[in-house]
């Protein structure tokens, strides 16, 4: 086992070092435009509202995957930690509430409020928001920062950190390592890891029940 | 770095020694009603991060272990709670094609499927998998899957061990790929590390005498060879369908995808605190092993290819209160087909795979499509099939038929195996081999609803090397199309719903029941509808009931309540 760890650490390293010296200065940073999505507290947030915003975490989760369930928590934790730097958290669900039926609008306020939900949980109903960001995963974390056009690029995407159910023995924080070298100035070391938990699947497209 | 490297595998020698960790024994369920509730969930496989798997009820790997009686009437209830479709195929068992859990019986995510049917099977163990076509790979990859132990009078006569858990072991046998952050990776053919039963270094402390593992491969693609770590023989009791007439002994026992054996060993002469291992010996297989070729890396590698690795660690530990101390000398008479029973004849060919995979696997050089009936058979028939894995074949594979059990008659590369003489319905056919065997297709004619036969290898069927056969029954001669007009009753309902019929000739094929949103909440192929539909479970609200007539395919709709 112990040598598992150890080759998953080297890998780990190998692949920071890759993403640090090859994907990192030529990754395009992709524009995110601004969207508008409604709370669970039916208020609509815009990224446009917040005017003092140097960033955002955006993380896309969702009801029912046992994984995302995990980060609940700790998206409350990262925002206390950002909000005061003016990063914010906005939690994304993406599911398709057709197909599924746990993702519902209802049960997304049922769960804010069961998980005391300290971050804005938004609805991506048409899933446009999700697809903008390309999305694939709950839980999976992207930051956007604003440039000096004011325009939001990504600058991370990803995994939160890589020890979902025992936070304290994750070993690389992903998430919070980026935004700390934003706010710092400097370039983003791991500009793109593994997300993982349970797949985002899209409205319409190619379904393999045929 | 290279000191690091080497301070890791000097780690590691000391470690994985003494490192093992203990299997987990799925869930037992017993009884006639099954409620299987299919999910995603997490464990902890490796160090460090858990991994997202599939699984169903309290597993987070794989699912509970059905105990079945022959002759009961079994009837589940099948929800998927993945956040994808899925369906759930009971390999082995001789059922209606409509129950079957085929690449047909899609459950949408949220949905309940009611299948059901009067297990007919012999004693033996079988199990349940995905068959979802072209997602086949990704969901047996999470873990999706159980096994079925059918016990029948014959079986339970017999001095056999039978305490789950303790001296019968279910050993299910996989290999998964794990990518940085601990998440199983899909695409290649084979795992880099073993897992048995979910478990990474299995062990199990087995009492002091004769013990009964019940084995799966429930693999991509990986065979194996299996044998003991001091080279002891064994007895083979059952082969997929049923006891063989007495047990076989063996020192090595090859193991293919989708196979099921379960063995006998005999641990009354070790010591207790002793141990043994149970091995995969699979070096120096050929290149037409699946898991023989030489590479670890790319699609057709693996840390495990070509080597011999461990797939349990058995300690030796107390005998318990009556135990079984000897292998029996008979288990039961069966009456296998011959050649000369089958009246019809086929051969299928198996074509495709050059180019590395880049042309895909198929049988007669037709790809699968899911609209299109290969072959239609006649029930109350026994045919004898000729899988013929020749001329220029590229690799071996693992032939698995739906609907039946049946007898390998040849292998036109040697003898048939002892080991697998018995009641089969999957057997590993290899490079250049012919293999022929005969079954009988006895009754569940349906002639719209297809039976597969395809290659287990998940890539494989994946990509298209699966064939449909539909059973048919005496023709009947179409009556003058019967109205299905019905109406539903009490609506509103709160637990119970009606069908009354207009004509009551009329036989139901097939009911599903959707939110008026278009979502599927209820599948219930051929539904027992005369003493009402149970639909409590369903949230209030307004649904549409489509039920489907026997006869002409056709469907009508009708609304319904639910308080």
């Amino acid at each position: 086992m112990k040598r598992i760890g150890c080759f998953a650490s080297l890998l780990i390293f190998a692949t920071a070092i890759i993403s640090f010296s090859f994907i990192a200065p030529k990754n395009k940073e992709k524009e995110i435009k601004n969207f508008s999505l409604k709370g669970v507290d039916n208020k609509v947030v815009s990224l446009s509202d917040y005017k003092d915003a140097k960033g955002f975490i955006i993380v896309f989760t969702c009801n029912k995957c046992p994984m995302a369930k995990l980060y609940t928590d700790r998206l409350n934790k990262i925002n206390d930690k950002f909000k005061k730097q003016h990063v914010y958290v906005l939690a994304i669900n993406s599911m398709d509430t057709l197909a599924y039926a746990e993702e519902s609008f209802k049960l997304m306020q049922k769960k804010a409020k069961t998980d005391k939900l300290t971050v804005p949980y938004l609805q991506d109903k048409k899933q446009k928001v999700a697809k903008q960001f390309n999305a694939t995963h709950t839980p999976q974390a992207f930051i956007i920062w604003k440039n000096n056009e004011n325009k939001f690029n990504i600058k991370y995407q990803g995994a939160i950190d890589d020890n979902a159910s025992e936070p304290e023995k994750a070993e690389h924080h992903y998430l919070i390592d980026s935004v700390d070298e934003l706010l710092n100035k400097k370039n983003v070391t791991v500009a793109k890891s593994e997300s993982f938990g349970c797949k985002i699947y899209y409205r319409g497209e190619k379904n393999k029940m045929n | 770095m290279k000191k690091s490297i080497l301070i890791a595998i000097t780690l590691f020698t000391v470690v994985s020694n003494a490192q093992y960790n203990n299997i987990t024994i799925p869930e037992a369920l017993y009884g006639t009603t099954f409620n299987l509730n299919i999910h995603e969930s997490i464990r902890q496989i490796k160090t460090g991060n858990q991994t997202v798997t599939g699984s169903i009820n309290n597993e987070t790997f794989w699912g509970p272990t059905l105990f079945i009686n022959k002759g009961a009437a079994v009837s589940f209830n099948v929800t998927n709670n993945l956040n994808e479709p899925t369906t759930l195929h009971w390999h082995g068992m001789h059922l209606p094609a409509v129950m079957d859990g085929g690449p047909h019986q899609i459950i949408p995510s949220g949905t309940v499927w009611q299948p059901y049917w009067t297990m007919n099977n012999n004693a033996s163990t079988y199990w349940f998998h995905p068959h979802l076509h072209e997602t086949t790979e990704e969901q047996i990859t999470k873990g999706v899957g159980g096994l079925m132990i059918v016990n029948d009078p014959i079986e339970s006569a017999l001095p056999l061990p039978r305490t789950y858990g303790t001296d019968d072991i279910p050993i299910i046998m996989t290999s998964r790929n794990f990518d940085a952050l601990n998440q199983f990776s899909v695409g290649r053919a084979y795992g880099d590390y073993m897992l048995t039963n979910g478990t990474m270094n299995g062990q199990i402390i087995l009492p002091k005498q004769v013990v009964r593992l019940r084995i799966l491969n429930a693999e991509l693609e990986r065979g194996y060879n299996l044998g003991f770590s001091d080279g002891r023989t064994f007895y083979v009791i059952t082969n997929d369908g049923g006891l063989v007439n007495a047990p076989i002994a063996v020192t090595r026992l090859p193991v293919h995808v989708g196979e099921r054996y379960e063995i006998l060993v005999n641990l009354s002469n070790d010591t207790v605190g002793t141990s043994i291992d149970l091995k995969a010996y699979n070096s120096g297989q050929s290149n037409s092993f699946p898991g023989g070729e030489p590479g670890t890396a790319g699609q057709f590698g693996s840390l495990l290819n070509n080597t011999t690795f461990n797939v349990l660690h058995i300690n030796v530990g107390a005998t318990t209160t009556n135990p079984i101390t000897a292998i029996p000398t008979t288990l039961t008479t069966n009456t296998y087909l011959t050649a000369s029973d089958a009246t019809v004849t086929r051969s299928v060919a198996i074509t495709g795979g050059q180019n590395g995979g880049a042309v895909p696997f198929t049988f007669d050089n037709t790809i699968f499509n899911i609209a299109t009936i290969n072959k239609t058979l006649a029930a109350n028939t026994t045919e004898k099939w000729t899988i013929a894995n020749t001329p220029n074949a590229v690799f071996g594979h693992s032939f698995h038929i739906h609907d039946v059990q049946f007898k390998i008659l040849t292998r036109s590369t040697g003898a048939v195996g002892a080991y697998e003489s018995g009641w089969k319905d999957t057997f590993f056919i290899s490079r250049n081999e012919s293999v022929v065997f005969v079954a009988r297709f006895a009754d569940y004619s349906d002639a719209t609803h297809p039976f597969m036969y395809h290659c287990h290898f998940s890539q494989h069927e994946d990509a298209g090397m699966m064939g449909q056969f539909v059973v048919s029954g005496p023709l009947s001669i179409a009556e003058n199309s019967s109205t299905t007009s019905f109406s539903l009753y009490p609506n509103p309902t709160n637990d119970k719903l009606f069908i009354k019929l207009k004509d009551t000739a009329t036989e139901i094929y097939y009911v599903t029941i959707t939110t008026m949103q278009g979502r599927v909440a209820m599948m219930l192929p051929q539904p027992q509808w005369q003493n009402g539909i149970d639909i409590s479970s369903l949230a209030s609200g307004v649904y549409l009931l489509q039920m489907m007539d026997k006869e002409t395919k056709s469907t009508t709709t009708r609304k319904f309540i639910k308080n």
